[in-house]
């Protein structure tokens, strides 16, 4: 299942993708999340939406925009309609889908939770009805011991067996057994990637569980972008927002993808409950987020006990952002474009 | 942007080089239409309506109005020249980069980044070509203001030219945003392919058609069997005929026989097929400058080559449409009063056009296996690895490939060299397409063949409707019919001539990708160890000696004293140096007596020692039932052995078989022959397998 292209999609591909075919420099023009948003917000003002500017009668819209945005840039931006078809059909080809915040199949729990923090786009490869699942994220290093593998391996198995799905951030090392766990128990999983989906939608070892509508490839990244620190900061978010309940397996202090993930979810999101693992190799960076607000693994050994994770509430809440409230955002919900 | 009239008018002056021009009914409107933005047009009118005018002229105002260039997509840009000329006149900066100036690549690649470029002209091969999208659209596709489809009835299933690279046009265009300019241009388009474009460009396109009927043309079709008949009746016509014209044939095999023969005449006359090379854009010139009386061409000579002064488009096979035939024959008379388009058909285009029909797709076991290969690959294979894991042809792999790639979504990618699964399956829709394309092409022949039945008068209303045009502005033909008699000695020359040719072929200079590993051999083959450049006497069940040896093959298992006559004359005639002094031949389990008994009277008759040297050591499946190069050579790995003491003499040699498809077994017995020390090993085979 994968979402059809709309004319709004489109248009915020124009606006804000890089469209990156082969190795050429992406527009200078591009706007970024914020510039995106501002002009989003006056859009809506306007009672208009992006798709408008693809419109045979876009000049005036171009011209009440002004205030927001120069005309000149907008114009050039979406005047890249030849690219767009280049890569889209480049994706299509390689059944990578693509949808934006302003699609109705985007998942609510972006929206709801994030906001105008959610990425306006969406890549994706496999069946786009895992993605309002919820299930356990599970976020630890790339380079875990074996004992540590092991352990990970077998949430992941609990996560299927358990009928949940697994989220993880498909890197290598504790991200990458998770799935495995998970998948080899016949479960479902989502991995949000910060880099280069289209290679990993190319990956033999996806493709059965990807075909099988078990897998799900997401990235808010061009599937052809390669890594940065600032996309795996924006993935560690989205990792989060699109589970119910997330487990850090290990982590360093103050440094690295993990630890910041983490921090900003117990010190400033918290959108849901966050686990640290309580056996085995006693870790540093685990001990400091239980003193920031993290919640000790249960170990769970069955379903039941198993669900119970998710229904825990952190000890210490914030009024701006709970989870569980999605219903609460649902009239502004369609506001955010 | 605004639209100038003045500025449109100016331009089509210059273009078109008369000061006193006015613009054709519908190309001013389909220009402002495009430069007003006011959404995707497509363009129906007959070659010579001046298309080219609609978007060179667009393009340039576009330029003025401080808009990016434009984009043409056309099947075939060789033969846009002219219109490049014409563009260069309005100050229109056209470049083309296709297949055939590689060379140009970097400078027209250059120049476009530095804006400098009004309108770049591709093929839809070059589009679909993934270092062509990777390396040198990507830099310059997002400043593109307006897109151009030529002969737009490519995209569509439904169309009698449908062409596969033009699915994915069809996905590029599904995929642009609706502020994107696009501009369809096609000559002939019924209702059905309209509809069908119609769902593709957009429920909001607007159309500009103009009428079909060609009233200068003189229709005409004549049944004659046999090539050699035809060819006779082409001789005796083209030496009465007024003016100057195009020659169709269905093969390239064809337009070279045919110029030949015609050559042989004493005609003035070239073939010009998609092999002609470089010298191409010098025979279009040659025509249209009236140097030569005919090209005798492929239809490589079609879409977009412009001689308004055509006088006659006769056609040596039945091409597979009657959309078909009316493009190709439509060439003729645009310009003039009177012209002629005559249809010889013949017995052999029915087998032809069944061949264009039925290879059109894979097969499911084609397909299946070039599946299963990938499936075990992780990593993916290049073409060439795909050939030594399956036995299928290079070309039905490729053609694999291909058609499965433009699928949406495709169940293989190209990621850099190699072709990879994708997390996608192949449709059934593949195969229904494919069902009701091989369906329909069935029955465009039916139409064909019913096309030729007709009597004189007749044809152009039979056109005018199939197409889907108005039958009522349909006028009688301004000219009488050409006789539809042949001259019976000019009938006995043509004959002669067919039997008379011998086919050369090069021999191979390497073995495959991982080598003959019984052989212990890889790599290219060292010089002296080579076969010489070798001669078949035929093509394999072809007009002349084919049908003889055919029949010696499989029904007499006795090739006839008449070949081996035809045999040694080829070989006084070829006349190879140094030449040989003896002859030895290729062995086989399955017939051990056919060629050797061929070869010593061959021997005899030249007067040359025969002796046996070769032996083969395993039975092994026929050669033909190996369907690409790989596994042929693979077939002929360590079956070939030297059995003499010593070679019976050190000189050079005539190696003969009786059929040469890969070139193999020619290649591996030279060199056994050339490592135990003969000389020079000249191939000489009956005949050549038939087209691939």
């Amino acid at each position: 299942m994968a979402p059809s292209l709309s004319p709004n999609t489109q248009a915020i591909l124009l606006l804000t993708a890089p469209l990156m075919v082969g190795h050429a420099p992406s527009s200078p023009d591009l706007l970024n999340l914020g510039e995106y948003n501002r002009l989003a917000r006056h859009l809506r003002e306007l009672g208009r939406q992006p798709a408008d500017f693809l419109t045979s009668d876009a000049g005036e819209l171009f011209r009440v925009c002004r205030p927001v945005m120069e005309e000149g840039r907008l114009r050039r931006l979406v005047g890249r309609g030849f690219l767009l078809s280049q890569v889209v059909e480049r994706w299509e080809s390689r059944a990578i889908w693509v949808m934006s915040r302003a699609d109705t199949a985007y998942p609510r729990r972006l929206k709801g939770r994030l906001r105008e923090d959610a990425p306006p786009l969406l890549y994706g490869c496999g069946d786009i009805r895992l993605l309002d699942s919820g299930g356990l994220a599970v976020v630890g290093p790339r380079h875990p011991d074996e004992a540590l593998m092991e352990y990970t391996m077998a949430v992941g198995k609990l996560t299927a067996r358990s009928g949940k799905t697994l989220v993880s951030g498909g890197a290598k090392g504790v991200d990458q057994a998770a799935m495995r766990g998970a998948l080899e128990a016949g479960g479902n999983v989502i991995a949000v990637l910060g880099e280069s989906l289209e290679k990993s939608a190319m990956n033999r070892d996806h493709r059965n569980a990807i075909m099988g509508g078990r897998l799900l490839l997401i990235s808010p990244q061009d599937p052809c972008a390669g890594f940065t620190v600032g996309n795996a900061m924006q993935r560690n978010k989205l990792i989060y927002t699109l589970a119910d309940a997330a487990l850090v397996v290990s982590s360093d202090v103050n440094k690295g993808g993990t630890w910041a993930g983490a921090v900003e979810q117990l010190d400033k999101l918290r959108l849901v409950p966050v686990y640290v693992r309580s056996t085995g190799e006693p870790s540093k960076g685990l001990d400091v987020l239980r003193e920031k607000g993290a919640l000790p693994w249960p170990n769970p050994q069955s379903s039941d006990e198993f669900d119970a994770l998710f229904s825990a509430t952190m000890p210490i809440t914030t009024p701006t952002a709970t989870q569980g409230n999605l219903s609460l955002f649902s009239d502004e919900l369609s506001s955010v474009l | 942007m605004t639209y100038s009239s003045e500025k449109s008018l100016e331009l089509l002056k210059l273009g078109s080089g008369f000061p006193g021009a006015r613009f054709r009914d519908g190309q001013e409107e389909a220009i402002r239409h495009i430069v007003e933005g006011r959404g995707r047009l497509l363009v129906v009118q007959k070659t010579g309506w001046g298309k080219s005018f609609v978007y060179f002229i667009a393009a340039r105002l576009l330029r003025e109005g401080g808009n990016g260039p434009a984009l043409l997509i056309s099947p075939l840009l060789s033969l846009m020249r002219n219109q490049i000329t014409a563009a260069r006149r309005m100050g229109v900066r056209a470049a083309t980069i296709n297949s055939d100036n590689p060379d140009e690549w970097s400078d027209v690649e250059e120049k476009f980044g530095k804006n400098e470029i009004d309108i770049l002209l591709i093929s839809p091969e070059r589009l679909a070509n993934e270092r062509f999208r990777t390396q040198v659209l990507a830099r310059i596709a997002g400043q593109i203001s307006l897109l151009v489809v030529d002969e737009a009835h490519c995209i569509s299933d439904w169309g009698h030219d449908f062409r596969p690279h033009y699915r994915l046009l069809e996905r590029i265009i599904r995929s642009l945003p609706p502020n994107l300019r696009l501009l369809a241009t096609t000559a002939t388009a019924n209702n059905r392919v309209l509809a069908d474009l119609a769902t593709v460009l957009g429920p909001r396109l607007e159309v500009s058609r103009g009428d079909l009927n060609r009233s200068s043309l003189s229709l005409q079709t004549v049944s004659l069997p046999s090539q050699a008949e035809r060819l006779a009746w082409l001789a005796e016509q083209l030496g009465t005929l007024q003016g100057h014209g195009i020659i169709y044939t269905l093969t390239v095999r064809d337009a070279e026989q045919v110029a030949g023969w015609l050559k042989s005449r004493g005609l003035v006359v070239e073939a010009y097929t998609g092999q002609t090379g470089p010298g191409r854009e010098e025979l279009e010139e040659a025509l249209l400058h009236n140097r030569v009386k005919a090209l005798v061409a492929t239809t490589a000579l079609g879409m977009g080559y412009d001689k308004p002064d055509l006088a006659f488009v006769i056609h040596y096979q039945s091409p597979g449409s009657v959309v078909a035939y009316y493009q190709q024959a439509g060439r003729a008379g645009r310009a003039l009063d009177a012209a002629y388009g005559v249809l010889l058909s013949g017995e052999e285009e029915t087998n032809i056009t069944d061949w264009f029909i039925t290879s059109a797709f894979p097969s499911r076991r084609e397909v299946a296996a070039v599946l299963e290969a990938l499936e075990k690959e992780p990593d993916g294979l290049s073409v060439p690895e795909i050939m030594a894991r399956v036995n299928v042809s290079k070309g039905r792999i490729e053609k694999t490939m291909a058609l499965l790639s433009l699928e949406s979504p495709a169940p293989m990618a190209k990621q850099g060299h190699k072709w990879q699964l994708t997390a996608a399956k192949l449709s059934e829709g593949f195969w229904e397409r494919a069902e009701r394309l091989t369906a329909l092409r069935r029955t465009e022949q039916e139409q064909m063949q019913a096309y030729v039945r007709l009597p004189f008068g007749e044809h152009m209303g039979f056109l005018v409707r199939a197409l889907d045009g108005d039958p009522s502005s349909v006028t009688p033909p301004p000219l009488a019919p050409l006789p539809t008699s042949v001259d019976e000695a000019l009938v006995r020359e043509a004959v002669a001539y067919l039997c008379r040719d011998g086919l050369p072929f090069e021999p191979r200079k390497k073995w495959p990708d991982g080598g003959m590993p019984r052989y212990g051999v890889k790599g290219f083959i060292p010089q002296g160890q080579l076969a010489q450049p070798g001669r078949a006497l035929s093509i394999l069940g072809d007009a002349g000696w084919g049908g003889a040896v055919g029949r010696g093959r499989s029904l007499d298992l006795h090739f006839s004293d008449e070949l081996v006559g035809a045999c040694a004359k080829m070989i006084g005639e070829w006349n190879p140096q140094t030449f040989p002094t003896w002859v030895t031949c290729i062995p086989s389990l399955r017939h051990p007596d056919l060629v050797p008994d061929f070869a010593r009277r061959l021997a005899d008759l030249l007067g040359l020692p025969f002796h046996v040297v070769l032996t083969k050591t395993d039975h092994r499946p026929e050669q033909k039932s190996m369907a690409n190069s790989t596994q042929q050579a693979r077939n002929i790995d360590g079956s070939l052995a030297f059995c003499a003491q010593r070679l019976p003499r050190r000189g050079p040699l005539f190696l003969v078989d009786d059929l040469v498809d890969s070139r193999w077994t020619f290649t591996a017995a030279a060199w056994l022959l050339r490592s135990h020390g003969s000389g020079e090993v000249w191939p000489v085979a009956l005949a050549q397998a038939g087209r691939d």
